[in-house]
């Protein structure tokens, strides 16, 4: 018996997430499709009775065009931290994975693409409702909202499995989500511009990996420089590149002792 | 199969975590399509060994030592080594979410096994372990015993050459026991080879045809189990309840083959090559509160480690 492909064993790891996550698929999959929706009606709806437009659009297509990517925030950075804590430390997944040929990094690129798999579809849902309810365009832009959803997922993918790697107990994830993904998501350009914040502000706040995703996706209603454009995917693909590099090593770490 | 070929060998294998030695310098060899066993108490290294040989954990590189498995190190090629063993874990790993058939078609698809012979194969593993009927069954409604079968099955998928077996009975009702066993021996038979670890001494005694007996990370000694107990210990034990040490040199006055353990307050071990002796001993008790039984590993487990707890116990 050969040891399979590279190819074949990632895919069995992402298989696998596949199959375990399809079992509870309808508990699973209402909150990263629901909250938005909520957000939407909520702030959406409620706020644009105040605020007539922002950055020259209704702020209800504000809105629209990255809370798609929201939800591939938040369902990479819920799976990526309390999903793979449990399967680490609870249900010993990986333990069992790696009496099969399958190597640390075989294991966590399946767990990282399948995470992306995931914002991909969850954030292609989201869009598809507003298409439906005509507060997104029908046009072919519309299409790149999915993939930037996996890149999303992708990236904090990563960062939280870096996190998870150095975590004592299931309790310090708060940390991550409310240290990290609440700030994050409020200020990446999600619900109001960056335009007008101080300029070192903005400055640090290009380190956060949405605020690239986000940029990407108001493209769509331009207009947006195209050397911005190429810098924000080089990030996207350097910052996902990086991490996850050193997230299979920090698990490979914390793991293989 | 060739029965004199070696298909495993550890050299002086340590491992420590952090500041604790677990292993102090190992050794052992496996033929092919033999079981050798690794008894020992808790705390003894067993899993920790089993852990180094299928490259689930690395063992020490700081000194000159080997580990051979089928021809690959595990420190550079553990997914060869994977590719072709099968692990049993002592603690349940299946995914509670999926059920008994979910669980076997998820692991093959870790082989890369094609799935039209891989439903084949998963019928004649529940087949072999009697689980056909529990096809469908989430894992969570499992007994113990079905647990423990279904990871044998699932560690067959891809039909291995090598078994590890990590306490495998530990917990299960006598009939399951037999029924591994008697599935062991029949894979044995099949020429798989099998390592298996365990602090059960009949269990050793049953099923492998050697072992090594560990204890705090060291081999203490090793061989086929007939010929230990027969080169080290005492053929006959005379079992007492406690009994005060003046009633004891009582009993055993003028008897000059014997050889007994006592302690206060805890049950008295006479041993003997001689039966006679013995029921010399148990002649002159006044109850019939005493057993004259074959000496066993448990026997020489204990007088080669003592019987008070060590502190990894």
């Amino acid at each position: 018996m050969n040891v399979p492909h590279k190819t074949i064993r990632i895919y069995s790891s992402w298989y696998r997430h596949l199959k375990v996550y399809s079992k509870n698929f309808f508990s699973n999959c209402f909150p990263p499709i629901i909250e938005p929706l909520i957000f939407m009606i909520g702030i959406g709806l409620g706020l644009s009775q105040y605020i007539k437009s922002m950055d020259n659009l209704p702020y209800i297509q504000f809105l629209a065009i990255v809370l798609p990517l929201a939800a591939a925030l938040f369902t990479a950075a819920f799976e990526c931290s309390y999903g793979t804590y449990i399967r680490l430390e609870y249900n010993k997944v990986y333990d069992y994975m790696l009496s099969g040929p399958l190597n640390i990094d075989d294991i966590f690129i399946g767990e990282i693409i399948w995470t992306g798999t995931k914002g991909f579809l969850f954030s292609a849902i989201v869009a598809a409702i507003f298409l439906i309810f005509g507060i997104l365009p029908l046009n072919f832009d519309i299409l790149i909202i999915p993939v930037l959803g996996f890149t999303t997922s992708v990236m904090v993918a990563s960062v939280s499995l870096i996190f998870i790697s150095f975590i004592k107990n299931i309790n310090q994830i708060n940390f991550f989500i409310t240290g990290f993904i609440s700030p994050m998501f409020m200020f990446s350009g999600t619900v109001f511009p960056l335009a007008n914040l101080p300029v070192p502000i903005q400055w640090i706040i290009n380190i956060f990996p949405l605020v690239h995703t986000v940029q990407l996706a108001r493209a769509i209603y331009g207009p947006y420089p195209l050397h911005f454009i190429i810098w924000d995917i080089v990030y996207c693909i350097g910052f996902t590149l990086i991490f996850s590099y050193i997230a299979i090593r920090r698990m490979k770490k914390i793991i293989i002792k | 199969m060739n029965n004199d070929k070696i298909v495993i060998s550890g050299t002086n294998i340590h491992k420590s975590y952090d500041s604790f030695k677990a292993l102090k310098g190992i050794n052992f060899e496996v033929k092919e399509a033999t079981c050798f066993g690794f008894l020992g108490p808790n705390g003894a290294g067993k899993t920790t060994l089993m852990k180094l040989i299928y490259g689930r954990n690395n063992r020490d590189l700081n000194n000159s030592n080997k580990l051979d498995v089928f021809g690959y190190d595990p420190a550079k090629d553990p997914c060869e080594i994977k590719a072709i063993t099968g692990v049993v874990p002592q603690d349940n790993n299946l995914d509670a979410d999926l059920n008994v058939m979910e669980n076997l078609m998820t692991y093959s698809k870790f082989f890369g096994l094609r799935k039209s012979r891989v439903k084949k194969r998963i019928d004649e593993l529940l087949d072999f372990m009697q689980l056909t009927e529990k096809a469908n069954q989430k894992c969570i409604a499992l007994s113990g015993g079905m647990v423990r079968r279904l990871l044998i099955a699932r560690s067959l998928i891809n039909n291995p050459k090598l078994i590890i077996l990590d306490e495998p009975t530990v917990g299960l009702d006598p009939q399951v026991r037999q029924i591994i066993w008697q599935k062991i021996r029949q894979l044995k038979k099949e020429g798989i080879t099998i390592l298996l670890t365990t602090h059960y001494m009949d269990e050793a005694y049953q099923i492998c045809d050697k072992i090594i007996i560990m204890d705090k990370g060291e081999k203490i000694i090793e061989g086929k189990p007939k010929k230990l107990l027969k080169e080290n210990i005492e053929k006959f034990v005379l079992e007492l309840s406690p009994l005060p040490k003046s009633k004891l040199d009582k009993y055993l006055k003028d008897i000059e083959d014997v050889r007994f353990e006592y302690e206060p307050d805890q049950p008295v071990y006479c041993y003997s090559e001689n039966f006679k002796s013995l029921q010399n001993i148990s002649n002159r008790l006044s109850s019939d509160d005493y057993v004259i039984r074959n000496s066993n590993l448990e026997d020489l487990f204990i007088k080669l480690t003592g019987r008070s707890l060590n502190k990894h116990q």
